[in-house]
């Protein structure tokens, strides 16, 4: 502090430094300011103003049923820490199945059983998300299986390409490496 | 080193420790003291979010009731979860999930069970927490850098604190001789107002800060993925815990009222504040409320086709860790004993918003008499250079 203010000349820089030094953390306000824009754009997400997610797959026959299916962000799965890299999927079940379906999964392959069904939707039939494991290792023509149990035990199962079901999932995949 | 040079060593770093960043210190606390009252702020702007009794005498009504209400008056709705907030002029706050996949939180009337309207889009309860939380950083992988920008604070904070007691000399006489000078220009006047405010603030500078280092401690405990809970994970249902029906349709769950009286036999007086609905087929109907200890909930998982607990969780069941850490939160923002205690800590935010402003006031007016008074010599003594500058340091230090 004092060397700046012994220097014989201090230089127009150095003058403007020395009166604008404890003023500039006011920048430091430009950070909400411009994470706000994003802030309000999730807050309507997840309130599902802007629909299902951020880019919705399309209407998927699963047996008898049906279900719309969306990626909640469109965009590559983000690591979870020690859980691995995790995507996000929203769904809403067909007006007709809402009292017939018991639960809904999800899985990359297709499931060995239902004990075995992969990721289970948690939500309301209107609404409902899960957070799907994606290891660093999927073939890029995996697909994405789809399984819906119903109240009175049957199961009944679908499948789509993962490049369909999330095409940024597919162009990270690519990026790690897999081999098609 | 004398005692002289010492005391002037605690002043400069009493200085330093919130000057390069007091703005954004001050809006954080700013943010702060409006976030603790931002409920109450809503509720001023909002009258749907209000619990008016319709006459002095009527019953609140329970849980069931409230569902049936809702039910009726929109049967596509779906309830995910009804919460009592603490104070009784609050309408209840219920989740719900639209047929057209939209959720909302709308507020219930507790004696009609009239949805009275819905929470604005704009949330301002939850904007001024995540400002003041993490700046409006998101979570991307683990905490947002905003919540470590902000919890760092408390460290500056603290020493802020005991700095500050100890360049105010016999700080306890101030208790007894409050000293607020008006008539002595500002820079006396800021310096009182600094000093008496900071005295009266002694334990809510320590909580707030204290409490503060924690969320910093407990950012870095996730990110290195280091638990010290004592709480099981409690996992989905088992297949053979959900009933199969033979007409395909849902089987029939416990009502509210006996999921309610459940929870009671399990965690006698135990007063429930909430109760998440199941979110699928598989999950547990989660009841809780405040014990004894208000800083606490207490909860309990129930299975909602047979009433069976899962699990639950006591104040007894926490560990001598868990008390202490678990009370930070609530310690720090001030919601655990009604309007009370949040004007108290609103009060008390201002009052610390105050003390970063004055500490800038003090600087900047101190810098600006010492450099008049450094070119009054000068032009007296007509000499150039050097001098000024160790008068003014020396002026500085002289509070």
């Amino acid at each position: 502090m004092s060397k700046s203010t012994v220097a014989p000349q201090p230089s127009r820089l150095g003058r403007f430094w020395h009166k604008w030094r404890f003023h500039i953390n006011v920048l430091l306000l430009l950070i909400p300011l411009g994470f706000m824009p994003k802030y309000f754009a999730d807050a309507a997400l997840f309130r599902g103003d802007i629909g299902l997610g951020e880019r919705e797959v399309g209407e998927i026959t699963v047996g008898p049923w049906s279900l719309r299916l969306a990626e909640l962000r469109n965009e590559a799965p983000r690591p979870q820490g020690p859980a691995g890299y995790m995507k996000g999927f929203n769904a809403a079940l067909c007006d007709a199945c809402i009292d017939q379906v018991k639960a809904t999964y999800l899985r990359i392959g297709k499931p060995r059983s239902l004990r075995a069904a992969g990721a289970l939707f948690f939500g309301t039939p209107y609404r409902m998300g899960t957070q799907l494991p994606v290891p660093e290792k999927t073939k890029a023509d995996a697909e994405l299986w789809i399984t819906m149990e119903g109240w009175d035990g049957s199961m009944h199962q679908a499948s789509i390409p993962l490049s369909q079901a999330s095409p940024a999932t597919l162009a990270w995949l690519t990026q790690q490496g897999a081999q098609p | 080193m004398s005692k002289k040079s010492r005391s002037k060593l605690w002043f400069l770093v009493h200085s330093w420790l919130a000057l390069p960043i007091w703005f954004f210190v001050l809006i954080v606390c700013v943010t702060g003291t409006l976030a603790v009252v931002s409920q109450e702020i809503v509720w001023l702007a909002n009258p749907q979010m209000r619990a008016s009794q319709p006459a002095d005498d009527a019953p609140r009504l329970s849980y069931d009731q409230i569902l049936a209400a809702i039910k009726q008056a929109e049967p596509q709705t779906v309830v995910q979860r009804i919460s009592r907030p603490d104070e009784s002029h609050f309408a209840l706050d219920v989740t719900v999930s639209y047929p057209d996949g939209r959720s909302q939180t709308v507020y219930v009337n507790p004696y009609t069970g009239v949805i009275q309207g819905s929470a604005p889009d704009f949330n301002f309860e939850a904007f001024t927490r995540a400002l003041h939380g993490w700046w409006l950083v998101p979570f991307t992988n683990g905490y947002s850098w905003g919540w470590y920008l902000v919890s760092l604070l408390g460290l500056p904070l603290l020493a802020s604190l005991i700095t500050g007691l100890v360049v105010y000399k016999r700080f306890w006489k101030g208790f007894f001789s409050p000293t607020l000078r008006f008539r002595h220009g500002a820079r006396i006047f800021w310096g009182d107002f600094h000093r008496l405010s900071g005295i009266w603030s002694i334990w809510f500078i320590a909580v707030i800060s204290i409490t503060g280092i924690w969320f910093l401690i407990e950012a870095l405990l996730y990110d290195n993925h280091i638990s010290i809970s004592s709480e099981p994970v409690i996992p989905a249902m088992a297949r053979e815990a959900v009933p199969i029906s033979a007409d395909g349709t849902p089987p029939p769950r416990i009502s509210l009222d006996r999921a309610i009286e459940v929870a009671q036999q399990k965690i006698p007086g135990l007063e429930v504040s909430f109760i998440s609905l199941p979110g699928n087929a598989y999950s547990h109907m989660d009841l809780g409320g405040r014990g004894w200890y208000p800083l606490m909930f207490q909860t309990a998982t129930l299975n909602p086709f047979n009433g069976e607990v899962a699990a639950s969780r006591r104040l007894s069941d926490r560990t001598a860790l868990e008390f202490v850490t678990e009370s930070m939160r609530p310690l720090h923002t001030g919601d655990f004993g009604g309007l009370w205690i949040k004007l108290i800590w609103f009060f008390f935010g201002l009052v610390l918003s105050m003390m970063v402003l004055s500490g800038l006031l003090i600087w900047t007016k101190r810098t600006a008499l010492a450099t008049a008074n450094a070119f009054k010599r000068e032009s007296k003594k007509n000499r150039v250079t050097a001098q000024p500058a160790t008068h003014r340091e020396a002026a500085e230090v002289n509070l």
